[in-house]
């Protein structure tokens, strides 16, 4: 008997525990100015780097809605996986009662994608990558920035220092030579440090460049471990292009330069860190909050530049830098924005010592490979105009893969 | 006796205890993991009550979180059917995560290529065959050096864990990669998934078809006694005739066929695609639910359930009340630590050292 009401006892509590509560769920849709808006992540804010840059933006939207009156409920979930935990990320978010959700991360949206049909009136964004622009879906949305620019002016900011040490006799022109750490070998990772050694090869003709992957996009002791072998391969100005700021304290633990990606490194690394690009994502929060409050479209693929504030750079790192850097970037920044200077400009690079006069941009049949739009036109490769996920995945001369394999 | 040389407390093998102690020991222990469980809750701020109510409300209280719940609840179901003729046996096969993920590798090669070629049902039974065939080699090379060598089956079956997700690791970034550079295999065509009954992928069904499977299997025939008397004593099978290295390898190849299939369901029924983190520690989990069930199948419905529902819960408790993931992690191990001593105070009790006579621990 004791035994029977004990199970009961159990049974009402959990019952309780059922019916109990739920408050959370209702929250929002009442007030129209109010907008419940769900930001899964890859990672969280401790990386510094790729998330933290997410959630800054996430914060300085707030700020700027909330001073139009739109109050942003945000729901942000942390370290989910490029698998079947997005999928679940995203029904959760949308049974929570989530307007907007936004997936952070480049792997999240074939998961993303698994859900959206199901719940036709929520949007759906996943940033960086390419896919929702184009399936035809009303629901779905893509957002990138324009971070080749920065990584451009990053780049000059690294063949001025180069070019200082060449003139200061530091280094023979040949040594000019900057390392790059890199995620994948994907279209991304390549238009990204493309851009950066045009820059650099603007300000410092005789750069050359090596490249090695570490095959993940956040792994803290494989990206310092490629730092250091770069460095100690004589490469004097290390760069990345993954989630962490281990590249930057291995350039300092070496004696060689440093430019970073998402967060400013010159707290961290001061003797090295010259300067960092990242891009706002509050630019874009913000316009695609506001529109859905408005009743107007998310665009479907937006990306914008640093002309609209979208792509920024940290402060310059002015004790390291070489002289008249600061009035380089403004002028580089001024000749971006009017088009006086495109970042892949043909008449800058070779391919296999030839120019570059043709490359598509998009793939429309699903074989991963790019076969239609016509990038390359007016002495240009004109990246992420067809789409705002970068494309340009040309091995152009003076930039050597170390490893390819990832 | 002198009272001097006792220690403090002793530990002694108890005898047969009634169906109704034993529930009251299981029940007790749920409910000293669920006041242990406050503890990290009341450490970061949250309010117990609200947090247990929100991972019961997360993964039951809609269809759709059910769903999902039911979903995470199939492949644990599943693998712990698959290991239990082996723990039966005394067989330390943790190497289940690797079997799954051999068994989603197999399917999903037929799932990418095939597609297109072949209809849709014939399509899914060559995805399970040649999911159970790849789990039950995979499962088959351990038992082998057992059989043959005796080696260690744990720390074999382990490794073997590593080089399966190895493999997907090269298929991802390698041969059946997507967009060049991304690390992600393309999803799977409508084709290639598994067909929806009830709105859960049909490997629910498959499950319970296993677990009835494993009653007869493991109750009712020569073989499952074989097991149990190897599990008892290598030596009685071996005064017995049996073949002890051949039943091994027998029930390995079973228990990897069975977590291949378990692989096909999740690649065809939950995640559509094939990664390097497909199993996502099932193979580990389910050993819990086998332990916690006794290796009863029926049992295992029930305790497969009840980690789903803390698995789903857990999710929504981040999502709701901004737990950190790792809390909800803890609160899980603190549970399952909780039930699993309660199968030790079954089977033993303590003994205080001036309590001699009385029983001392309920």
């Amino acid at each position: 008997m004791k035994k029977i009401s004990f199970v009961l006892i159990v049974l009402m509590l959990v019952s309780s525990f059922i019916f109990a509560g739920g408050s959370a769920e209702t929250a929002a849709a009442s007030d129209p100015n109010t907008v419940r808006v769900g930001l899964l992540c890859i990672g969280d804010e401790n990386d510094q780097g790729y998330t933290y840059n997410f959630i800054r933006g996430r914060d300085e939207a707030t700020e700027m809605l909330a001073a139009e009156g739109i109050t942003v409920d945000w729901v942000t979930k942390y370290n989910i996986g490029e698998d079947a935990t997005c999928t679940d990320a995203n029904i959760e978010a949308a049974e929570e009662g989530c307007q907007i959700i936004i997936n952070n991360s480049y792997g999240f949206e074939p998961f993303m994608l698994e859900v959206v049909d199901d719940y036709p009136e929520i949007e759906f964004i996943s940033c960086t990558n390419c896919a929702s622009a184009f399936d035809g879906r009303d629901n779905t949305h893509n957002a990138f920035a324009n971070i080749y620019e920065g990584r451009y002016i990053a780049g000059v900011v690294a063949g001025m220092k180069l070019q200082q040490m060449i003139d200061e006799g530091q280094i023979k022109p040949e040594e000019a030579i900057i390392g790059y750490v890199g995620a994948y070998s994907f279209a991304e990772v390549i238009s990204g440090f493309t851009a950066y050694y045009l820059g650099a090869k603007s300000v410092c003709p005789s750069v050359t460049m090596k490249v090695s992957f570490v095959g993940s996009w956040s792994d803290a002791t494989a990206e310092s471990d490629a730092a250091l072998a770069l460095a100690d391969q004589g490469c004097v100005m290390i760069s990345q292009h993954s989630d962490n700021t281990t590249p930057a304290t291995a350039a300092q633990s070496r004696g060689v330069f440093h430019t970073g990606y998402n967060n400013d490194m010159t707290s961290i690394a001061p003797n090295a860190s010259l300067i960092s690009t990242r891009i706002d994502w509050a630019i874009y929060f913000y316009e695609a909050i506001k529109a859905y409050v408005n009743g107007e479209e998310i665009p479907q693929d937006w990306c914008k530049g640093m002309g609209d504030g979208a792509v920024v750079m940290t402060t310059l790192n002015e004790a390291i830098a070489a002289p008249g850097t600061a009035e380089k970037i403004a002028e580089v920044e001024a000749g971006l924005a009017d088009g006086s200077i495109q970042v892949f400009d043909t008449s800058t690079f070779t391919v296999a010592g030839e120019e570059l006069t043709h490359a598509f941009a998009l793939d429309t049949d699903g074989d991963f490979t790019a076969d239609s739009e016509e990038a390359v036109y007016d002495g240009a490769f004109h990246e992420s105009v067809f789409q705002s996920a970068p494309y340009f995945t040309v091995q152009i001369d003076g930039i050597e893969w170390l490893n390819a394999a990832y | 006796m002198s009272e001097t040389k006792t220690p403090l407390i002793r530990l002694a093998k108890r005898a047969e205890m009634s169906k109704g102690r034993i529930y009251l020991i299981r029940i007790c222990s749920i409910i000293i993991a669920l006041i242990l469980g406050c503890l990290p809750m009341v450490l970061t701020g949250t309010n117990p009550f609200a947090a247990y109510s929100v991972i019961i409300q997360g993964s039951l209280s809609r269809p759709v979180y059910l769903k999902q719940t039911i979903r995470t609840a199939i492949p644990l179901l599943g693998c712990a059917i698959a290991i239990a003729p082996c723990f039966k046996m005394r067989f330390w096969n943790i190497g289940a995560e690797g079997q799954i993920t051999m068994g989603a590798v197999f399917s999903t090669y037929f799932a990418l290529f095939y597609a297109d070629k072949i209809p849709h049902a014939p399509l899914l039974i060559i995805m399970f065959l040649s999911g159970a065939l790849a789990g039950a080699l995979w499962a088959l090379i351990p038992a082998f050096f057992k059989a043959k060598w005796n080696t260690n089956e744990t720390l074999f079956t382990l490794m073997m864990n590593y080089i399966a997700i190895g493999i997907v690791a090269w298929l991802q970034g390698g041969p059946w990669e997507g967009r060049k550079g991304s690390q992600l295999i393309p999803m799977f065509s409508d084709n290639a998934r598994l067909p929806m009954v009830l709105g859960v992928n049909c490997g629910w069904i498959i499950a319970l078809v296993l677990v009835v499977f494993l009653y007869i299997y493991m109750n009712k025939t020569k073989q499952g006694y074989e097991i149990a008397v190897i599990g008892d004593s290598v030596n009685t099978a071996r005064y017995a005739g049996m073949n002890v290295g051949w039943i091994m390898m027998r029930t390995m190849l079973i228990s990897g066929a069975i977590s291949g299939i378990v692989g096909t369901i999740i690649v065809s029924g939950a995640n559509f695609t094939l990664y390097k983190g497909v199993a996502n520690g099932v193979g580990f989990t389910s050993i819990t639910v086998a332990w916690l069930s006794q290796l009863n199948s029926f049992a295992m419905i029930a305790i497969s359930m009840i980690l789903a529902v803390l698995e789903k819960g857990a999710n929504t408790l981040q999502t709701r009340m901004q737990v950190p993931a790792s809390i909800a992690d803890i609160i899980t191990g603190i549970l399952l630590f909780c039930m699993l001593s309660s199968e030790f105070f079954i089977n033993y009790k303590l003994i205080f050292r001036h309590k001699d006579k009385k029983e001392a621990m309920a």
